[in-house]
């Protein structure tokens, strides 16, 4: 029983001198762990979820009446993986304090891309009871020689904000990290670590945890917090519906109503979707409000890290009044000054808005403020569709990575690089992990082929060397060189071709993609960080600028901002539409753009949710086709693609293709034969994976998928933001290997994932199934408005801004909004 | 498809080739035989089949062409003798009636003894042949007169189709100051080059070379 455990007695006195008493389920996960589970930790930000696991190994520790024999190998008790690192820093502050407070001598060390050399060296000659760490230093501790004892003591592994991890390769890494950590225990006959997770609530809550702990025959639970968080959600109206415009993606001109937000609030998150976004939401604040100068501050993943250490230090002590970010800012960090957080555009998924808005009010039982901030017209259904999906708690699913052979590849090699492994017991050990549970032999001996001998092809892989078979029968990696490029390169997140920026006079800005610089000529200027910076030149990797005078300048944009529509917000989505012609309905949101439904009601069709709306306009640019499934810019890129080539079979007819996240437009030169019985026809299930190879480029889109496959394997050196590439000799790019392989290799695995990953993260074809079987039980409504109707607009705007940068596009939407409603008028 | 350059005729070949039918000459350029095995050696898996499969695109130019002599601008070999040399010494042998002259270029740092042993003529910094200089790195050309026909940067250019389409195909450049030609090697990536007014560049889509 946990109220009599002495561990307990202790931490509950503590906790009384404090004035502090634990939750009931801090008390379930304690005493669950005492019980010698594994299991998953359930609950909102700010309710001591840290507290819940942190303090269990400290209790069974202090019930402990003789302490191990410690020596200075085996101290590591407890590793708790976080996915940011900014996060390390800020729990392992939590931790000290209370440590002290409870006058224990254990102590917290940090270790990720950020750690010292010299801090390193030092855990290595003495691990420190807890370790706090980002997955890929994880795997960096097992590529180190002699890592194998450093666990002989551990007890526990957490892994923290693990729906964070869970959709990604870097939750592979957690896996296949602890398999070995737990192998190695089992080998030498100890127990186990216990692993836990932590994770906010997510769809598959119960699979999240079935991926941490695969093995059915191991004790696991799931801790649910049941507490809810308040969150009051607001829209941002403006004062009236044509401030607002029909597309765009900005919102720039309703900046003002924020001024009044973040005065009365002590401090601001700001969230854009982009980074570009965020520097020109900056550059607007300022003119707004010129006040705010000095008090406002853009945070972003291209930031200098040392910059944006400071602003996150400004956030904790309230010296800033609002900071416009990113997804950087999403996650756990306590910021406790933020009272008030305001999302610009849509959040694109229930979930992620969810945790934007957690983060304020981060203290237990403190109602979280979050306002909306729309960029166009129909993102106000989007609002009401969150706030409905935030009540219902319908949150999206984390779909667990399984067969990244790219990752496993990594992996087998990071083992070779520090003690080596045995590849029966290394198999058994990868093939007990959830991600690689149906891994055929096959596959395995093909990888083994791959990092040992380089391939199967007789005779083509001569003088191939990188995992040896040493005497003592285990596989190693025996040229420093080799080991040295790898160490550099373990992880899974690969990021496109970055150039360190720096000022003339010295000091650091941060980082753009290489691609945004090679557009700039000297002289030009750009934004980074909120700084106006002139171009001066481009030398060894770095961007060398100095302050520019000008007001305005463009902003990069940063590849990878652009997420689709989440298919639990697309239904509640299109259930809004369903409310939207009733005059009365709780949602002011819809109450306001009413007049605007009437609209599209007048010159076309709302769509039901039992029903798909297809518009056919002809105009003088041709004839287009726009249909509306509410189903992700993804999953319409290829029903486009596979409509437009099922019509072409009717006829020969080609298309070229727009699309956002409500429907899609299909634009030919020639009249489009379209009827409800072609309609029925091109959006059916029937042959689907047959038409969709047909219909898209796979190979092209494989080959892109590619180019993360051949970093995370180690085909490609990506090098480091700003450092020449090691060895020139060795320079290659992705596409290559794609092609080299496709041409010599064709059962090359990493090949065939790519395609893979095509199929199912990109072409999402199980979401596009289900979509296409719903539409054949819907009523399919086809209208033919003169000109282009409120729901087809910010499609066609969608399509033209891949070619122009924002303001163009800015004042052409202005001019496109007259056009259509003289138009209208004129009719 | 044939130009004419400097009062030259020249033939672009889709092989990644051009071949100056008044001198008997066939010059490529970048053929970075060894790329392959030098991956290797360093733990990256590329098959060998990509270095042999360069060398039987070679044999098809000399059967179709039957040059008197064979003119490599540069990076003949990446880097150092190892196996993929070895094929390339097999098929020396098979044509060694051939002349083979190499200017030489950045990747090549076999010692002479070895140019010699494999029967290659040298040529630093160029090599020239009426109104032409051809070297590796056209920047460094000295010959004021000439004009300079390189190698060294694996040109390639973007073709743009309508529904924001686009293609990147390998290219001849032939500019005003100076011409330089695609990399021969399929194992090679390609650098995009922009065209100013006056330059004339060939891409060479599967198949056929275009004019663009």
């Amino acid at each position: 029983m946990l109220s009599n455990h002495p561990g307990y007695k202790k931490i509950k006195s503590w906790l009384r001198s404090a004035k502090r008493k634990p939750f009931p389920f801090q008390e379930r996960a304690w005493e669950k762990y005492l019980q010698g589970f594994n299991g998953l930790v359930n609950a909102p930000t700010g309710f001591g979820k840290t507290f819940s696991l942190f303090l269990a190994p400290l209790i069974e520790s202090f019930g402990l009446k003789e302490l191990p024999r410690q020596t200075s190998k085996n101290r590591l008790k407890l590793i708790w993986i976080t996915p940011l690192r900014a996060l390390g820093k800020d729990i392992g502050r939590a931790m000290i304090e209370s440590l002290l407070e409870l006058e224990m001598n254990w102590e917290v060390g940090i270790r990720n891309g950020d750690t010292t050399t010299a801090e390193k060296a030092r855990q290595k000659r003495s691990m420190p009871e807890i370790l706090i760490i980002t997955p890929e230093s994880m795997h960096l501790l097992l590529a180190q020689k002699g890592s194998s004892e450093i666990f002989e003591g551990l007890q526990c592994i957490v892994a923290d904000e693990w729906h964070e991890l869970l959709g990604s390769k870097r939750g592979v890494l957690v896996e296949l990290a602890i398999s070995r950590i737990n192998g190695m225990k089992r080998k030498l006959n100890l127990p186990e670590a216990r692993v836990w997770g932590i994770s906010a609530t997510i769809g598959n809550i119960e699979q999240a945890l079935e991926v941490l702990v695969p093995d059915p025959k191991k004790p696991r639970t799931i801790v649910r917090a049941e507490l809810e968080k308040k969150i009051e959600i607001h829209s941002i109206l403006p004062d009236n519906l044509e401030t607002l415009p029909w597309a765009g993606h900005l919102g720039l001109n309703m900046a003002e109503k924020l001024v009044p937000i973040i005065n009365k609030s002590r401090t601001t998150l700001i969230f854009t979707n982009t980074r570009g976004q965020a520097e020109m939401w900056y550059q607007r604040m300022l003119q707004v409000d010129p006040d705010l100068a000095g008090l406002l501050a853009v945070h972003h993943g291209s930031i200098d890290n040392e910059l944006r250490g400071w602003i996150e230090d400004a956030l904790h002590s309230g010296a800033l009044k609002a900071v416009i970010c990113t997804s950087s800012l999403d996650l756990g960090v306590d910021f406790k000054p933020v009272d008030t957080v305001v999302q610009v555009g849509s959040p694109k998924g229930v979930a992620r808005f969810l945790q934007r808005a957690g983060r304020s009010g981060h203290s237990p039982f403190e109602t979280s403020v979050i306002y909306f901030m729309p960029t166009h017209a129909l993102e106000l259904v989007e609002a009401a569709a969150i706030k409905e999906a935030a009540r219902n708690q319908n949150i999206e699913p984390r779909e667990p990575v399984i067969l990244s052979f790219d990752t496993l590849t990594q992996y087998l090699v990071t083992l070779a690089v520090g003690d080596g492994f045995d590849d029966a017991e290394t198999f058994a050990e990868v093939q007990g992990t959830h991600a690689f549970r149906d891994i055929l032999p096959e596959e395995w001996n093909w990888i083994m082929q791959f990092i040992t001998s380089g391939g199967d092809t007789l005779g083509a892989y001569e003088e191939f060397k990188k995992v040896i078979r040493d005497t003592d029968g285990r596989w190693k990696v025996t040229s420093r060189m080799t080991a040295m490029r790898h160490r550099l390169h373990i992880g899974t997140i690969v990021s496109d071709a970055m150039l360190k920026v720096k000022f003339i006079s010295g000091g650091y800005i941060g980082m753009v993609e290489e691609t945004f610089i090679s557009k700039l000529k000297p002289g030009d200027s750009f934004t980074l960080a909120g700084r106006i910076l002139e171009l001066a030149q481009v030398k060894d990797m770095t961007v060398l600028v100095r302050r520019s005078k000008k007001k305005k300048a463009i902003s990069p944009s940063w590849n990878g901002g652009r997420l689709p529509l989440s298919s639990n917000l697309g239904s509640v989505l299109r259930k809004k539409y369903n409310e939207a012609l009733q005059e009365n309905h709780p949602d002011p949101e819809l109450r306001f753009i009413y007049p605007l439904f009437l609209r599209q009601q007048r010159t076309s069709h709302v769509p039901k949710n039992d029903e798909l709306l297809i518009e056919l306009i002809s105009n003088k640019e041709g004839f287009h086709l726009f249909a509306y499934p509410f189903e992700g810019r993804l999953v319409h890129e290829v029903l486009a693609a596979l409509v437009a080539f099922r019509l072409s079979r009717l006829l020969p007819i080609s298309f070229s293709i727009a699309m956002n996240d409500y429907g899609f437009e299909l634009l030919s030169d020639q009249e489009i034969p379209f009827d409800e019985g072609i309609a029925y026809d091109v959006f059916s299930p029937k042959n689907l994976s047959e038409d969709i190879t047909l219909s898209i480029n796979s190979t092209e889109m494989a080959r892109r998928k590619f180019r993360d496959i051949a970093c995370i394997s180690g085909l490609v050196f990506q090098g480091y933001p700003g450092k020449h590439v090691a060895n020139r000799h060795l320079q290659s790019s992705a596409g290559l290997f794609f092609n080299v392989f496709a041409d010599y290799d064709k059962h090359n695995l990493l090949l065939r994932q790519a395609y893979d990953e095509v199929f199912y993260d990109q072409l999402e074809e199980p979401r596009l199934a289900a979509a296409l079987h719903r539409i054949q039980d819907s009523r399919i409504v086809i209208t033919e408005p003169q000109s282009f109707t409120p729901l087809s607009f910010p499609i066609k705007v969608d399509s033209l801004r891949e070619n122009m940068s924002s303001e163009e596009l800015e004042q052409r939407v202005v001019r496109m909004t007259a056009e259509a409603q003289k138009e209208d008028e004129w009719k | 498809m044939e130009i004419n350059c400097k009062g030259e005729r020249i033939i672009l070949d889709e092989e990644r080739a051009i071949y100056l039918p008044d001198h008997g000459f066939l010059v490529l350029s970048d053929l970075h035989l060894g790329k392959s095995a030098h991956f290797r050696r360093a733990g990256v898996p590329v098959p060998a089949t990509i270095g042999i499969n360069d060398l039987s695109r070679l044999s098809f130019l000399l059967e179709r062409y039957q040059p008197d002599c064979l003119l490599v601008t540069g990076d003949m070999f990446h880097h150092s003798l190892n196996s993929d040399i070895a094929h390339f010494a097999d098929w020396r042998k098979q044509h060694s009636a051939l002349r083979l002259i190499l200017v030489k270029g950045n990747h090549d740092l076999l010692s002479d003894a070895d140019y010699a042993a494999l029967g290659i003529e040298l040529h630093s910094p160029s090599f020239c042949l009426g109104p032409f200089c051809f070297i590796h790195d056209a920047p460094k050309c000295t010959e004021e007169e000439l004009y300079p026909i390189s190698g060294h940067i694996h040109p390639g250019i973007t073709l743009q189709g309508k529904a924001r389409q686009k293609l990147r195909f390998p290219c001849y450049y032939f500019g005003k100051d100076f011409a330089v030609l695609p990399a021969f090697s399929l194992f090679t990536g390609l650098s995009t080059i922009r065209q100013s007014a006056g330059d004339r560049s060939y891409a060479i889509t599967p198949g056929k070379v275009v004019a663009v």
